[in-house]
């Protein structure tokens, strides 16, 4: 009887810490757009459509008016829709205004989303995600 | 007071009891073994697996809806089934002995108790084969590998399930007849190198009490100066609830490791014992709690179900099938996923295995002179491709956990940074993956390999008990499809991984 009411104190005890966690998690998890203004992203990638292997990449950022972004400095994460993969990164370069460019390793068939993260000219932070579906196998 | 019929347990060390015919016996070890006899041990597994179980349905409805950032997703999707097979082929159906399905239950019994007993319509494997089917069947519709969201609904959705049945239903109804991976586990564990068994038959032929069924009474209830009946007691260590007779319990099929009559069995007589794995398939007679397989529907549809919707979900992941869907998307029309699926399912686990099974056994019953009917011969040899569907299950599941195992450090990383705004766990480390696929394609052909091997051992064994006379001729039908269904497997694992939720490129 003793383990018993060891084991329900444990239990509810445990229940509380989870709430709490819980209500953390939930506050703390929030859509990942970029704060404080509206961003285009369009990823271009080349061989089109993608196929596993080394792919180039262009990053053609537009504020709200369709107005270049430039002078960010730009990372892109490719990740595939499965739990699991390993994400790939690149690091972009300007290479016109508001286009940037790099190169990103698909390494298997499927679904994938590139995430694009850092920092525009102005301090605003960038975090879009761009899908990129279908990925060839060969 | 008299009380009839009452044994009482016997002291540990008895000469009697444990280990006395020399097999290894887990709950012998030391520390482990202890802790296994310990009557709350179960609980104990649990209760972590459920603090587990609700912080994923957390991070799936308000965490990062991308799943290889969500742990909701990765930890069902990859470390979930990926431990599932890999301690079912080295220890026995622990999984099921940890269900964190079964706590809420628990709980509720303790103030409701339930009143109905399972309709007997039901008391089969067809509910839990249109489980099973089901939830294969939403994985690739709904694409539930890749969406969290989802995931954290099917986690809730069994909770609910189970809760609702087993606080309705005596006894263990969900586990025996709905749960489907419960199932999954039950003919895996068939491979496994451990079983929950008696030590000593000898002393079970003795027992009078069948406390291991029946459940142990409270002798020391109050009841006056009259004379009771043992059982009108009060039951203080419920006996299995799964219908599992230990004396006459074959094999590892329904049994939840949930040691129930580890606990009950007033002589210690019960271990958790080592066996050689895919033995109990070659089995024939009545087990208890199971009935004969040899006459058994249910149990050969969901054989066939377990093996052939192992090709089919690794089949679904490679660029083959996204070809082959647009092909039917083009002769036919459609241009939706889900008839387009299910013909897919219908060809995969009802035509294919219908001409398979069915020609083997035709050509066994002709070859043979057998008056043995078609359906009896494909319940007999069905039993034989448990081992290579096991196969095909680990190669598949396996791979997802060896090449992503450590991927679960980042994302717990980065879910404590989104959860508290700071690094408590470090920077995420999003370099860690697993093993190379190079390494882990070796490993997967080694486990069909041994699915091979095990198929054709039980399918010479069943053959040699069909016809003794000549099993050749019963064994080499049944060969012909285990091999096709290896040389099938192993096409598929040479085929590039395509994991599309889009087939139709929309």
């Amino acid at each position: 009887m003793n383990s018993l009411r060891i084991i329900n104190k444990l239990g509810y005890g445990v229940c509380a810490v989870l709430c709490g966690f819980l209500s953390i998690i939930s506050y703390g998890c929030q859509e990942s757009t970029t704060p404080g203004m509206q961003v285009s992203a369009t990823l271009d990638i080349t061989p089109s459509p993608p196929t596993v292997g080394e792919a180039d990449v262009v990053l053609t950022l537009t504020g709200a008016k369709g107005e270049l972004l430039t002078g960010g400095e730009i990372e892109i994460e490719g990740n595939m829709d499965h739990a699991g993969m390993k994400p790939v990164f690149s690091k972009l370069t300007e290479t016109a205004p508001g286009k940037y460019t790099g190169k990103l390793e698909f390494t298997m068939g499927g679904d994938w989303f590139v995430l694009v993260t850092g920092q525009l000219a102005d301090g605003h932070q960038l975090n879009e995600k761009v899908d990129v579906p279908g990925v060839k196998s060969q | 007071m008299t009380v009839l019929d009452v044994e009482r347990p016997l002291e540990r060390g008895d000469p009697q009891s444990p280990g006395a015919n020399g097999q290894f016996d887990l709950l012998e070890v030391p520390l482990l073994g202890g802790f296994l006899r310990w009557r709350w041990s179960r609980t104990f597994l649990q209760l972590p697996v459920l603090l587990l179980s609700l912080l994923m349905i957390a991070h799936a409805f308000f965490g990062p809806q991308l799943a290889p950032k969500n742990l909701a997703a990765l930890l069902t999707w990859v470390h979930f089934r990926g431990l599932v097979v890999l301690v079912l082929l080295v220890g026995g159906n622990f999984f099921c002995m940890a269900c964190p399905f079964m706590l809420p239950r628990e709980l509720a019994r303790r103030f409701v108790k339930p009143s109905w007993r399972w309709p007997r319509i039901l008391r089969n494997k067809w509910p839990s084969i249109i489980c099973l089917v089901g939830v294969l069947f939403a994985y690739e519709l709904f694409d539930l590998w890749g969406s969290p969201w989802w995931t954290g609904a099917l986690i809730v959705g069994y909770f609910a399930a189970a809760f609702a049945i087993d606080t309705a239903f005596e006894r263990a109804s969900f586990c025996k007849y709905v749960c489907p991976v419960g199932q999954f586990n039950f003919l895996s564990a068939t491979m496994s190198p451990l079983e929950v068994k008696v030590r000593q038959p000898d002393v079970c032929h003795e027992c009078t009490t069948k406390d291991c069924i029946r459940g142990r009474h409270d002798v020391n209830a109050p009841c006056g100066d009259q004379t009771i009946i043992l059982s009108e007691l009060p039951i203080i260590q419920r006996g299995c609830e799964l219908a599992l007779f230990q004396p006459r319990k074959v094999g590892n099929l329904d049994c939840t490791f949930c040691l129930d009559c580890v606990y009950a069995c007033p002589h210690d007589n019960i271990g958790i014992i080592a066996r050689l794995p895919g033995e109990e398939l070659a089995g024939t007679g009545t087990r208890s709690g199971i009935g004969n397989l040899d006459k058994n529907a249910g149990w050969t549809v969901l054989t066939a179900v377990f093996v052939f919707g192992a090709l089919l979900n690794a089949f679904a992941m490679t660029s083959p099938v996204y070809v082959l869907e647009q092909e039917i998307s083009r002769w036919t029309g459609l241009r939706v996923e889900w008839p387009i699926l299910g013909m897919l399912f219908m060809f995969g686990l009802i035509i294919e295995p219908a001409i398979l099974l069915g020609t083997a056994a035709a050509v066994t019953q002709y070859w043979t002179h057998s008056k043995v009917t078609m359906w009896g011969i494909i319940n007999r040899f069905a039993r034989s491709l448990i081992p290579l569907g096991f196969g095909i299950w680990l190669a598949h599941y396996g791979f997802h956990f060896f090449t992503g195992a450590l991927t679960i450090i980042p994302v717990t990383q980065n879910a404590c940074r989104m959860a508290f705004g700071l690094d408590l766990l470090g920077k995420p480390m999003w370099q860690m993956g697993g093993l190379p696929e190079s390494v882990v394609y070796p490993m997967e052909l080694g486990f069909l390999g041994l699915g091979l091997l095990g198929s054709l051992l039980v399918c010479w064994r069943i053959a040699s008990q069909f016809n003794s006379q000549a099993p050749t001729k019963a064994f080499f039908p049944w060969s012909v499809v285990i091999i096709t269904l290896f040389v099938s497997a192993c096409w598929i694992l040479t085929q590039p991984m395509d994991m599309r939720g889009t087939f139709l490129g929309g």
